[in-house]
């Protein structure tokens, strides 16, 4: 292969903080996700440059990501969420098992990110849909937190959604 | 900590439906009576509807788009209603959620809620006034630094310094007194760049600079043992609210130190008499921009009202003998040249008579800078205590 052809050379993302519990604990309290959300937020943003609202603004995405995987995942084994960091971005891998109907799913709604017509979908799901759909959270992602997200797949039944936040040069 | 909890209000005088706190449900039905309360607004309001989320800290999509729904339907069957939805630029998601909505509808409009709301903010917000304002943390902290302790200052505790400018008391406290932790918050982007880059050419990388709304903090409650504010409740048009938070964000037991001043009570000798002219006008033009230069005395009135208990009041004086006089009349300088040459010329103010406004200042100066001189500027410090 030549130079041209290779692609650019992943980053290092350095770990922060991770946590795995059951996911049959996870899914038996609501309020789990905005208590890890909230603590996990406070933690890996002490030392960024304005550490309280890094901290709101990294809390509300995940948040959403631990919404998802509360709504779609299912109550045998285990969820776990790590976060990393390499320069302003921060990088949330989180696992969660989930029925093999919704792999399908995942897959679309992350692919629906990378569209063009993303902020057409978006705008058109927050104008008639009732409620938020887990793509519509996948693609809020994608446009109020400039998020790069994608689907790993190595360790059925989990999947684990891969969500790069730049919220470093929002915030500051 | 606890979260800080959900409000939904509507005020039928101003028009306006304030959301605050966080909002996270599993489903709408679990803010079904605030979206009840919602439209119920929206069917009562005539003209404009403003919806405020300045202290929204956290709301997720479940909870966006049922009350952004009740909003976009209400569009489409009142024409004869406009929204205006009233963001943060501190809480940067909720600008970043809610100006889709003006995408949607044309009725629909975000404002973004910073510091350009608060009357005469932008006279001490310039950076040109950034070297006076190291000059003056300089001279009163001679003072400070050993009134401070009978105020709550200790080692070892957490603290936050609110409007906290360019972060210089915050660098000469951690030195002194080594707190556990100082969170330092200002709605100044550049006063809080200026800190930051002092902050990291000093190695120090422990002060947690923050931009914030002083009167809307994202802080959660009961978290400082000593909440410090110099000299901003006085340039702040509604003093007792900011108190109110001062208060919120202080533990019980814990400690809200303040610093003001009574501009009016600066003095000089030689040319006392013009002095006292000038700073006579100084309270009278603060006041004209909503800011009472005049409230170091009202402290402890201030203190109590807001519900502190043990209040402790004292004032000092800085003069042209603390260090170098030079300092003392460099801040006059500065002073003249912006009360003078800036606020009195805003205010539409004659030459004639900003020609004598000056001179009280220059007089003051004289004084500063004589062999046998005397000038003084003071400040009152109080405390008060938030019970347990």
């Amino acid at each position: 292969m030549n130079a041209a052809h290779r692609q650019p050379a992943e980053p290092k993302f350095e770990p922060l903080l991770q946590f795995e519990m059951e996911m049959g604990t996870f899914l038996s309290d609501w309020h789990h996700c905005d208590q890890l959300s909230t603590y996990m937020a406070r933690m890996i943003s002490h030392n960024r440059t304005d550490p309280l609202r890094h901290s709101n603004f990294f809390s509300s995405a995940l948040n959403e990501l631990l919404e998802v995987s509360f709504r779609g995942g299912s109550p045998e084994g285990r969820i776990g969420c790590a976060v990393y960091r390499h320069g302003p971005k921060e990088r949330v891998k989180i696992s969660f098992p989930c029925p093999a109907g919704q792999r399908q799913f995942f897959r679309e709604a992350v692919a629906r990110t990378h569209g063009n017509d993303a902020y057409a979908r978006y705008l058109d799901a927050l104008s008639t849909d009732l409620a938020p759909s887990r793509e519509v959270v996948l693609l809020d992602l994608a446009i109020n937190f400039d998020a790069e997200i994608r689907l790993e797949e190595q360790d059925p039944p989990s999947i684990t959604i891969v969500v790069d936040l730049p919220l470093e040069g929002i915030v500051s | 900590m606890l979260a800080a909890p959900f409000q939904a209000e509507f005020d039928a005088n101003s028009q306006e439906f304030s959301f605050a706190g966080v909002v996270r449900p599993r489903s709408v039905d679990e803010i079904a009576h605030s979206i009840s309360m919602f439209r119920n607004a929206i069917e009562e309001a005539r003209g404009v509807l403003y919806i405020n989320v300045k202290r929204l800290a956290q709301m997720n999509n479940t909870a966006f788009h049922a009350f952004s729904r009740v909003v976009l339907d209400a569009c489409r069957t009142r024409s004869d209603i406009r929204f205006v939805v009233v963001t943060s630029s501190v809480v940067g998601w909720t600008e970043r959620m809610f100006r889709h909505l003006g995408k949607i509808e044309p009725q629909i409009t975000v404002e973004v809620y910073d510091s350009k709301f608060y009357p005469g903010q932008a006279f001490v917000e310039d950076t040109s006034f950034i070297p006076i304002l190291r000059t003056q943390t300089k001279m009163t902290w001679r003072h400070e630094r050993k009134i401070l302790p009978r105020h709550g200052m200790r080692p070892g505790i957490t603290m936050a310094d609110i409007c906290c400018g360019i972060g210089d008391f915050a660098v000469l406290v951690r030195k002194e007194f080594q707190p556990a932790r100082i969170v330092a918050l200002d709605h100044s982007k550049a006063s809080l760049a200026y800190a930051r880059d002092v902050a990291s050419n000093f190695g120090i990388s422990d002060i947690e600079y923050s931009y914030g709304d002083a009167s809307e903090m994202l802080l959660e409650d009961n978290q400082f043992d000593l909440v410090t504010c110099r000299h901003s409740l006085q340039i702040f048009n509604q003093p007792d609210l900011l108190l109110k938070e001062l208060y919120r964000i202080c533990k019980p037991g814990g400690r809200v130190y303040i610093t003001n001043e009574k501009n009016s009570h600066c003095l000089g000798e030689p040319r006392a008499q013009s002095i006292q002219w000038t700073y006579n006008e100084v309270a009278r033009l603060f006041a004209h921009f909503e800011m009472d230069v005049e409230l170091g005395p009202k402290s402890r009135r201030y203190l109590a009202d807001a519900g502190f208990d043990d209040i402790l009041v004292e004032s000092f004086m800085v003069t042209n003998q603390d260090g170098d006089p030079q300092d003392f009349a460099d801040i006059i300088t500065a002073w003249e040249n912006v009360y003078a040459g800036e606020m009195a010329v805003k205010r539409g103010d004659p030459p004639e008579f900003i020609k004598r406004f000056r001179q009280g200042f220059r007089d003051h100066i004289f004084a500063a800078l004589h062999p046998k001189g005397y000038a003084g500027w003071p400040i009152w410090a109080a405390s008060g205590r938030k019970p347990l």
